[in-house]
């Protein structure tokens, strides 16, 4: 298990390079191409993208870079320190400790697309292009969203953590239950529930800046789909798909379009434009 | 590269010597990954369950593929094993799916 130390935490990083030459010896993907894949809040961890797309993503040729957030799976967890700021620092210093130069790509699944859409708007020339699953920018409304979302969360897992746990067995499984426990760990044992709806958020005219193409997948049945207009008209680049009979969970149950989809967007935007030129000597 | 095999895994009783001391290599394993103390009482059968016996969650699964590469490298593919199952079904899987998967790939490579 690798953890690599960015200097205020440890994270726990997975990296698969499966790449196998084809029948005729080339790769499917642009060649150093990186993917950094960004799970989501509390229950999420780097296996919900290593038990469904990753291993595909390194079949084809990719450079697969997965990690658990601070305070999630097996990454360190400080007791304060949650911001957003404090996620995106997470990011860039990973990258540099792990010595990628190139412009990555990034995956975001819910928080961990807030994630993405913020380090794409600080590091620009670090990102090729971005696919965000069921997420958003951090704005306003969202920081409101979010807010609410963490304290119910808080206050459920500290009142009557049993009950809560109980129901969630019955209507999710086992498995969602033990998940739900370490989450709940997280909210009483640190400052995320205050941290992250406390971050600097974004205005409009933050996420028009935002450069790189975004491709914004959604569940159609999820509150976020209504956004998917918005984000065509804000962002300068930007394309959204929806998932038919999905909520929020599109990564884990549908994994398969997911997969193709990243692919598709990975393929045709290999560097920035404007990086091309520097790679022209 | 996909096996498929009945999920029901060999009888109690029948298990063969070498599904026996990767078994016993599986069950050191799962004991790092839950930092040991939470084996005490639980003894680890072909059956065992990683979710619903063992409580385990999909991040010490990816754990468990980890000290899986550094046992048996590239031979035993965790991942690849489980490529075409959902999450549910892999927390679902019972001890003794992977030990016969360990098993195949080792003969495969002519280790056994």
């Amino acid at each position: 298990m690798a953890i690599v130390d960015t200097g205020d935490v440890g994270l726990h990083v997975q990296r698969l390079t499966g790449a196998r030459p084809t029948a005729h010896g080339v790769r499917a993907a642009a060649p150093d191409a990186t993917v950094v894949l960004l799970h989501g809040l509390l229950t999420d961890s780097l296996a919900s993208y290593y038990f469904t797309v990753a291993p595909a993503f390194a079949a084809a040729g990719l450079d697969v870079v997965m990690y658990d957030h601070r305070g999630h799976g097996r990454s360190g967890r400080p007791e304060r320190g949650y911001t957003l700021g404090a996620f995106v620092d997470d990011l860039d210093a990973l990258l540099d400790r792990l010595g990628i130069r190139n412009p990555v790509h990034l995956v975001g699944n819910s928080y961990g697309g807030t994630v993405a859409f913020d380090y794409a708007l600080r590091r620009p020339e670090r990102v090729a292009a971005m696919v965000v699953i069921e997420s958003e920018p951090a704005t306003p409304s969202w920081a409101v969203k979010i807010a609410g979302l963490l304290e119910r969360v808080r206050h459920e897992m500290s009142v009557n953590e049993d009950a809560a746990l109980d129901w969630i067995a019955a209507h999710h499984g086992g498995h969602t239950a033990r998940l739900a426990k370490s989450a709940g760990r997280l909210v009483r044992d640190t400052t995320l529930a205050a941290d992250i709806p406390a971050s600097a958020v974004l205005d409009d005219d933050d996420v028009r800046a935002i450069r790189c193409p975004v491709l914004a997948l959604y569940g159609a049945d999820s509150d976020l789909a209504a956004q998917a207009p918005r984000m065509r008209s804000l962002l300068p680049h930007c394309a959204t798909e929806s998932f038919p009979g999905h909520r929020h969970s599109v990564l884990v149950e549908a994994p398969g379009r997911v997969r193709d989809l990243v692919l598709d967007w990975v393929g045709r935007h290999p560097r920035p434009a404007g990086d091309r030129a520097v790679q022209v000597r | 590269m996909t096996t498929i095999r009945p999920s029901g895994s060999a009888p109690t009783g029948s298990v063969r010597l070498d599904e026996a001391a990767v078994l016993a290599e599986l069950t050191g394993m799962i004991g790092q990954v839950l930092d040991g103390y939470e084996l005490d009482d639980t003894e680890i059968t072909m059956e065992t369950r990683f979710g619903r016996d063992l409580e385990l969650e999909s991040i010490d699964l990816v754990t468990l593929a980890g000290l899986l590469q550094d046992r048996y490298g590239s031979t035993v593919n965790f991942a690849e094993f489980v490529a075409s199952m959902e999450l549910e079904e892999i927390i679902g899987l019972s001890v003794g799916r992977l030990v016969e998967h360990v098993c195949l790939c080792l003969k495969a490579e002519g280790r056994d």
